[in-house]
Order: structure tokens, then sequence, then C-alpha cells
């Protein structure tokens, strides 16, 4: 198949600060998961109480929606997309 | 003070003095503590899916707090769908479940499950309590988390050793940030002035937020015909003229076209869900819409608003209201269309004037409908008799509607009267239930005999399920495939098992007696109501499909057609 026929999948960099405690990384990985995107990477550093995540993540569906749905989780302080991100995007 | 015990006091604290539960190994701290406290009545269902689906039921009906108790591995699993059922429906509920000892977590100890890890998708937040100094601040937050905002369940999991533990008692909490005021309106107003034909559009986010009065208040004084999700049921009241009912799947011809004409939607606390809106793309094909909910992720997350506003509903609908006082809007004639559509496409099923013929479900709950006192709690099941309680019931009031929306949790209905009747031990409670959904949970029988719970059950026995029977006629070629339940039990036997009277109907001239029967009975009493295996509920929109391509008795396959297909 060509790879060029096929559609292309935008890809998005998010940066999420969240309280650490039990199961934080799991819950964000489920909202993202149930919500239509996939992980290609993540990077997580110990800040503290918290955590800084850094995810790059692939999906078609609109990245506000999945924004505003990780917002919502009680142990996330901060979701930022990364400017410029939705202009980069992969042959799926 | 050890963490049970602190866990109970924190129960006073904050004015929970009913839960729900089942004991076991790992939670028997908190049920030996339970043994020396007077302040907290504690039901025991018979199996912990009821404990759960019982604190939904009492939190719904009351406004309050709905709280389960479960012990570790088969309790906390058990309990998984009446806590899925509270999230779908954004149900306050606060879960409580023992887990084994701190050393143990890890090593497949005996009725050890990872809680946590399997209950994250179906919870508003959960914790794992990993330090006894830790339970106040967690206790103090859960209580209030699952009540603010767009409430839900929270889970708190607690490993046997830690109930033992002395906890300090001085709870700290993160803050939760509350609503204050009214957002700006003047758009709103602006688009609802210019608008021809507005509709209003709400769900159950209204009785969440506790807005029933100032939504009534705002539907009454600005008459916009109004349609109602299937949790919205009994918002605009039984009495507005403007209340075309339900709209969607199931929904009434009236209901379905006035969305599909109207020129402005103003959906209050709802979320736009598949069930009610069909295929999104035929959905209010001309309509602006204005989407105002507590929760800002629903906005935009199906359909686009041109407006959208989040925050406090009291305060947003009050604001409307005010607004909207010295200047009614200029709707007369739409007024007018709406109400010609409820006379010719509402929900009007005529009684059956033949007395001997057979019972049909739409005639039953209208019958039903009469007859009740006004103030009755219905609590339902899932399936056809759902769908006719939401067509032909009557309600005046949101919380009389006790049913599964979100989950759609067959044998919700008996455990969710339950803890309707703890919620308030006076009122009228029935479960409307289906052969299919009372076997699901038919255990808390020996619950509401033990309470002597005042429950009038009514089981609409079709001999089969249903719903997924008539799905089955209509769009799988009547290949009618695992839906036969002729083999049921005798009901009426089966309730004088639990020490429960009971009364069986068969024919049209026995259904005032029977309900008249049940409803005078100073105690739990059962009406088994025979209908026909081949009753369907119209009309019907095929999963999928715009409710525009409503389907219609008159369009049911005839028996001849449906030998040809067979």
């Amino acid at each position: 198949m060509n790879p060029q026929s096929q559609p292309s999948t935008p890809s998005y960099t998010i940066n999420c600060r969240m309280i650490q405690e039990a199961a934080a990384l799991e819950r964000l990985c489920q909202v993202v998961r149930i919500r239509g995107f996939r992980i290609a990477t993540m990077a997580v550093e110990t800040a503290g109480e918290h955590l800084n995540i850094a995810l790059t993540l692939e999906g078609t569906r609109p990245i506000a929606m999945l924004q505003s749905q990780l917002e919502k989780l009680h142990t996330v302080a901060e979701v930022a997309l990364a400017s410029g991100s939705v202009a980069r995007s992969r042959s799926a | 003070m050890n963490g049970a015990q602190h866990i109970l006091e924190a129960f006073h604290r904050h004015n929970i003095s009913t839960v729900f539960g089942y004991p076991g190994g790992c939670i028997m701290p908190l049920y030996d503590a339970l043994v020396d406290d007077v302040g907290v009545e504690h039901v025991l269902c018979r199996h912990e899916q009821a404990c759960a689906l019982a604190a939904d039921g009492y939190a719904r009906a009351s406004g309050k707090l709905g709280v389960c108790i479960a012990t570790s591995g088969p309790g906390a699993t058990n309990l998984i769908t009446g806590v899925a059922n509270a999230h779908r429906d954004s149900i306050p509920m606060l879960v409580v479940t023992g887990q084994v000892p701190s050393g143990l977590i890890g090593t497949d100890a005996f009725q050890e499950t990872d809680v946590l890890g399997m209950t994250l998708g179906i919870v508003k937040h959960s914790y794992l309590v990993e330090d006894a100094d830790s339970l106040p601040a967690i206790m103090e937050e859960a209580i209030k988390l699952a009540q603010s905002g767009r409430p839900g369940p929270v889970w708190i999991d607690i490993p046997k050793d830690l109930l033992l533990t002395e906890v300090a008692d001085t709870p700290s909490t993160r803050s939760t940030p509350q609503e204050t005021g009214c957002p700006d309106l003047s758009e709103a107003l602006s688009m609802l002035r210019s608008a021809r034909k507005p509709l209003l559009y709400s769900g159950g986010g209204i009785s969440l937020a506790h807005a029933e009065d100032s939504f009534r208040a705002f539907a009454e004084s600005c008459a916009l015909p109004a349609v109602v999700t299937l949790k919205g049921i009994g918002n605009p009241g039984k009495h507005n003229p403007y209340n075309l009912g339900m709209l969607g799947m199931h929904g009434s011809r009236a209901a379905n076209k006035a969305v599909d004409e109207c020129d402005l939607l103003l959906v209050i606390g709802a979320r736009l869900d598949d069930r009610a809106t069909g295929k999104l793309d035929g959905f209010a094909p001309n309509a602006r819409i204005i989407h105002i909910d507590a929760d800002a992720a629903e906005i935009n997350k199906l359909r686009s608003a041109d407006l959208a506003i989040r925050g406090d509903l009291n305060a947003i609908l009050s604001g409307l209201t005010e607004a909207l006082q010295d200047e009614p809007l200029a709707i007369s004639n739409w007024q007018k269309q709406c109400r010609t559509w409820h006379t010719t496409g509402g929900f009007h099923a005529a009684d059956n004037e033949e007395p001997l013929a057979p019972i049909t479900g739409p005639a039953f709950i209208r019958q039903l409908s009469r007859v009740a006192p006004d103030d009755t709690v219905i609590a339902c099941d899932v399936g056809q008799h759902q769908m006719w309680v939401a067509q032909h019931y009557a309600f005046d009031h949101p919380r009389h509607h006790l049913t599964s929306g979100g989950l759609g949790t067959m044998g919700f209905g008996l455990p969710a009267a339950i803890g309707a009747q703890f919620a308030d031990r006076n009122s009228t409670v029935i479960n409307v239930t289906g052969d299919g959904s009372f076997m699901m949970n038919a255990q808390e029988l020996a619950t509401i005999r033990r309470y002597n719970l005042p429950v009038k059950l009514i089981v609409m026995d079709n001999q089969c399920l249903g719903m997924v029977r008539q799905q089955q006629e209509l769009f799988y070629n009547n290949r009618e495939s695992q839906i036969n339940l002729d083999d049921n039990p005798d009901f009426v036997a089966m309730a004088r098992a639990f020490d429960i009277p009971a009364l069986h109907i068969e024919r049209t001239d026995q259904i005032r007696r029977g309900i008249e029967t049940i409803l005078a009975y100073n105690g739990p009493m059962l009406l088994h109501v025979a209908i026909s295996r081949e009753e369907n509920v119209w009309p019907i929109v095929k999963p999928g499909a715009s409710n525009r391509e409503m389907i219609d008795e008159t369009r049911r396959p005839s028996k001849a057609s449906k030998e040809q297909v067979a």
C-alpha cells in the first residue's frame, strides 16, 4: 500500500502537571486512551508533590476534547497544549 | 480513635445517617466500630451490587450523598456495576472498601484485587489510603468532591491494618474551587429574543444542580416549548402546557419534530447523548445552540455550541428568568404550533375499553399514573417497561423518576427503590420492572422484608427480554436470539416465599383494582402483570439513524412478511 495515500493522523504535544499519588499516571493514560488518542512518547519528572508529564499524542478527534477531560481530573493542576503541535502530523 | 472509628465520625460530621453495605474480611474493623455507633443506620443488602444501586437510589431520591461499603476482592468487584451506574448518571456517591493489609498488597493475598486500578474509569476520583494519618483529609475531600460541581462517585480503598491504626484527627484538604456569581448572559438573551422558534432542552443536570425550582420558574415564566431527556423527565412539570415530553429514540413525535424545526435550542444540564440526539448530522439541523452546563468538558463534545455558558445552573436560570421578566418572548405562533404537535404527536395511548382484553404496557402505566399519589417515586428497571414509564407516566418532579439512563443497568430498580424508601420512609415508592430485570436483583426482596419497607413491586411480565426481542424483530429480520424467558418462576409464589404478599392480573378490567390493592396495603406487595410477548415500544428510531426517521406501529412488519423473512 502506498503510505502517501493513507490519511495522516494529527500529532499533539501536551504538558501536564498533576499531584503525585497512587495510580496518577494510570489515571491520566486511561483518559488519553478512552478519549481516542495514542501515546507516542511520554516523559515524566517528579517535582516535589507533583509530576510533570510531557506527552506526544496521536489521534483524529479534537484535541480540545481530550484537554478538557484531562483538566477535569481532580489531581490535574494544569494541561498545556504546546503551540504548533496541531500542525505536525504523521502517516497513519 | 482508629481509622474505622474516624470514618464513622466523618459520617456524623457530614450528616450521613444511612449507609448500604455488606461485611467481609478486610472491612471487619469498620463493622466492629458500627457495633458501638448508633448514629449511622447500616442497611444490609443481600449483594454488594444492590448496596451500590441502593445508595444510588437514595441519592437520586433525596439529593443527598449515597454511601456504600464492602470488603476487598469480590465485595469490591460486585460493587462495580452500581458504581459505574452512578458515574454515568453523575450521582453523588461515596464508596468505602476494605483492602488487604498494606504489607500484603501486591502479593496475591486472599481476596486481594487491584481495586484502585480496575475502577479508574468509573469514578470521579479514587484513593488508596497509604498511611493512617492521611485518612482524615481523604475523607473530607472525598465527601465534598462527590457532591461538588458535576457530582459523581468517589471511592476510598483502605487497607485493613489502617482501619485499626490510630489516626490524628486533623483533617486538612486541598481546596475545591466553588462557583461564584452568574456569568454574562447578554448574548444568550439576545439570541433568545431574536429566535422565532426557540426550544428548551433539559436533562438530568437540573436536579444534579438542585436547580429544579429555578428551572421551573424559568420554563413557566418564558412559556418556552420544552423537550426533556430521559433523566430530565419531570423538569417542566406535568401541568406545563408546553411540555412536549421526552425526545430521542423512544421520544414523542412532537418532541422530535420540535427539535427538527426549532431555530434555537437552549440546552440546559444535558450532554446531547446519542439516545437523545439520534444521528448527530440530522439533529436540530436548523438550530443555533446555546449550551449551558456545569461541566466544561460536555460543551462542544458532540455538537458545537454557538454559545457556551459554564457555571452554576441555579444562578444562570435565575438570571435568565429575571432578564426576560419585563419583556416576554414573542413566540406565540411557535407555541401554538408546538401545542398542535403535542396534541397530534404526543404520547396518547388510548385505554382499552374491552374489559377482558389483555393488558398493554402503555395502558397500564397511564392508569398507574392516574391512581398513584402525586409525590410517588417510581424506580424503573431497564427495558420496554422503562420506556413506557418515560412515555406515559406524568411526573411532576425529576426526583420522582429514578431510572438508569447512561449505563442502562438491568437490576437497578429494586435496590434503587429500597434506597428511595430509606430516603423517605413515608413516601410511596414503586419499583416498575420487567421479568428480565427483576431477576437480576431479586434477592433484595429479603432486604425489603427485613426492614419491612412498604415498597410496591410491579413486575410487567412478557416472558422475554422485550426490548431485545423488539430490536431483533425490527432490525435483525425477526431472528430471535436468546430472549425467551418463558420458564420464569412463579413470581407470586416467589414473593410469598419472602413473606411478601402478591397478586396476579392479566385483563384490562383488573388493572385499577390491582393498582389500588397494592397501594392500599400497609407494607410491601408485589403486583404481577401479565402482558403480551409481542408488544413493542412505539415509536422507535433505529440505533444510529436520525430522529426524523422514527418508526411507528403502522410500519411494523406484518406477520406474513415476518414469516417470509423467517
